[in-house]
């Protein structure tokens, strides 16, 4: 790739009293490109999807945005940089309604500093028509909607904003499948608008289906970095698992790149 | 949803949504419902319960019990507690007093006991979002403490001698009028407005506006909703809650001037168990103590609930012991409500 990379991460750390968490973990990401980010659950992929989100701060290590070093101390200062996070909580105000949450943290303003009500439902109409047209009733709370219409709603979120780097934690994991093929069809469709993805998923299907290149995660560490095309289900299962690629990798590999 | 409920609903505007709303609506009538049935039995139980003077004098009772449940509603939709708002009236009223003492006008002298309870309020937020201590804890110290200062810096003895002009807000009204008999003496023929009444309406509109139309009042609601997810939104979850506990605070420290202006006496002992009152009409009116729920026009109509039946009880003739007993199990009540509401 001939590009800039969208975003680098070098030798990030993160301890938890005596626990590394995230040691020394360097990854970067182009635009147009969908990274999967795989490992067990406390292989530190959540923890360094915050830390590149602004949600928790790094104790090492630095992040370059656009080849700029930028510090995060909130949400905020990784929002306003395009980078933009569809959690696997969804983080939704569960009493407020979707065009409330959709603008949470930087609702619309008349020009006396008011909220900016029916301005922030027409966009609200808009984008979610969009993403989902079945989805009428946007003045419900979001805590009486559908599984798939609050998963909506927290996509809507993260790419209606100027987005450039968009981390998926776990998307599809409380879906059913239709809206799983809408999530998959619209990675897929922003990634071809040049954002950079990063996916954080259990799901070897939907990794190999949209990743082209996956990162993995062991005790805190990258473990392996690859192409899609250069591995197999079971290699990713071993990194996975093992932390490491299978005795046979490179010979296959090498086999395969010779035919 | 029936159409009547659309036109009629009360959470229409600003991010409330509909359900939510006439859910809120079918309580908001259970609640003005009961305020009537009370109203209705005591002016049968004793005839001068609606009389205009016994009125004003609800209307006065009110205005402190609903200026302290403004400022706990704001607390309680951020999903916390504050028991201090009683003991921060007492030390607010006392400062402004000493205020007084010290020889600064009455405005100024008592913008002191406001910014004396803002501080308290100030103190509560910090300790909660800095010290990570649960509010019930940190406001519980703060009721302490206050009271503590309140009683130190009086020497437990209340502070007379205040003038007129304090006791103005107290007990001055709007519209008064006052014929001058041919004895010398003046006789009131309309006692107009008093001016808590008056205050506790600006402040229930500017509340209620803050909460509805303001960004700030949207982040109290998602914060009580659900912290984390407002946090992760952007929302500065920490910021927003101190500014609910210095509001808390603040309108405690107005109430304190309400209350010390009306005796025209600052007594550090004043104000006891009056969370209590002000938490119930909050949660009376509607506002759920695990957060994101709750309106200022619900805690007006649950103020003005308790407030009636504190003075009907009185008017009846009911013993001070039998009334603490009958508030007591509307507390639990209202929060028995509470938890129905949740578990739907």
């Amino acid at each position: 790739m001939n590009q800039s990379p969208l975003v680098e991460m070098i030798d990030i750390e993160k301890h938890f009293g005596g626990v590394r968490a995230v040691e020394k973990v360097s990854i970067d990401l182009y635009p147009g490109e969908v990274v999967g980010v795989l490992g067990h659950n406390g292989a530190g992929k959540s923890c360094l999807m915050k830390i590149l989100a602004g949600a928790m701060q790094p104790n090492g290590g630095e992040i370059r945005v656009g080849g700029r070093t930028i510090e995060f101390q909130e949400p905020n200062d990784a929002r306003a940089v395009g980078i933009e996070t569809i959690y696997q909580t969804l983080a939704l105000a569960d009493h407020l309604d979707a065009p409330a949450n959709l603008f949470l943290g930087r609702e619309l303003k008349t020009r006396f500093g008011n909220l900016d009500e029916p301005r922030m439902l027409e966009a609200a109409r808009k984008v979610l028509a969009r993403l989902n047209p079945n989805f009428t009733n946007l003045r419900d709370p979001v805590s009486s909607l559908s599984g798939g219409q609050r998963q909506v709603i927290a996509i809507a979120r993260a790419i209606y904003f100027d987005t450039k780097i968009l981390i998926m934690d776990e998307p599809t994991a409380a879906l059913g499948p239709s809206e799983t093929k809408m999530v998959a069809d619209l990675t897929l469709k922003l990634r071809d608008e040049g954002l950079g993805i990063l996916l954080v998923s259990h799901d070897m299907h939907d990794v190999f289906d949209l990743c082209d290149r996956v990162v993995v995660m062991n005790k805190g560490r990258v473990v392996g970095s690859h192409a899609i095309d250069e591995v197999t289900k079971d290699d990713v299962l071993s990194l996975i698992i093992k932390g490491e690629l299978p005795a046979d990798w490179s010979a296959r590999n090498l086999l395969e790149r010779a035919e | 949803m029936p159409e009547a409920w659309r036109i009629t609903r009360i959470g229409g505007r600003a991010g409330l949504p509909d359900a939510q709303a006439s859910f809120l609506y079918m309580q908001r009538l259970s609640a003005i419902l009961t305020l009537f049935l009370l109203i209705l039995g005591f002016s049968l139980a004793s005839p001068h319960f609606l009389s205009v003077n016994n009125t004003l004098t609800v209307l006065l009772q009110t205005s402190v019990i609903g200026l302290l449940g403004i400022g706990l509603t704001m607390v309680i939709i951020t999903g916390g507690i504050d028991l201090s708002v009683g003991s921060v009236l007492a030390l607010s009223g006392v400062m402004s007093a000493l205020a007084v003492r010290s020889g600064i006008p009455v405005v100024p002298a008592m913008s002191v006991g406001v910014l004396t309870g803002a501080a308290c309020g100030g103190f509560n937020g910090i300790v909660i979002t800095k010290l990570r201590i649960p509010p019930f804890v940190a406001t519980l110290g703060m009721m302490l403490i206050a009271r503590g200062l309140a009683l130190q810096i009086t020497g437990a003895a209340p502070i007379s001698g205040l003038g007129r002009a304090f006791g103005q807000l107290g007990n001055g009204a709007l519209f008064r009028i006052t014929e001058t008999q041919p004895n010398g003496f003046p006789t009131v023929i309309f006692p107009g407005i008093p001016y808590p009444a008056i205050l506790l309406l600006i402040v229930a509109i500017g509340a209620a506006y803050l909460l509805r139309r303001r960004q700030i009042g949207r982040h109290i609601y998602a914060t009580g909703s659900n912290e984390e997810a407002a946090r992760l939104s952007g929302v500065r979850t920490d910021r927003t809650k101190l500014y609910a506990y210095t509001m808390s605070g603040a309108l405690a420290g107005l109430s304190g001037n309400v209350l010390m202006s009306r005796l025209v006496t600052a007594q550090p002992s004043e104000g006891v168990m009056y969370e209590l009152d002000a938490i119930a009409a909050a949660v009376i009116g509607g506002a759920s103590l695990s957060g994101g729920v709750g309106t200022i026009s619900g805690t007006m109509i649950g103020a003005f609930i308790i407030g009636i039946l504190r003075n009907g009880l009185n008017m009846s003739g009911v013993s001070a012991f039998i009334q603490q007993i009958v508030i007591g199990f509307v507390v639990i009540g209202a929060v028995w409500i509470d938890q129905m509401r949740n578990r739907n």
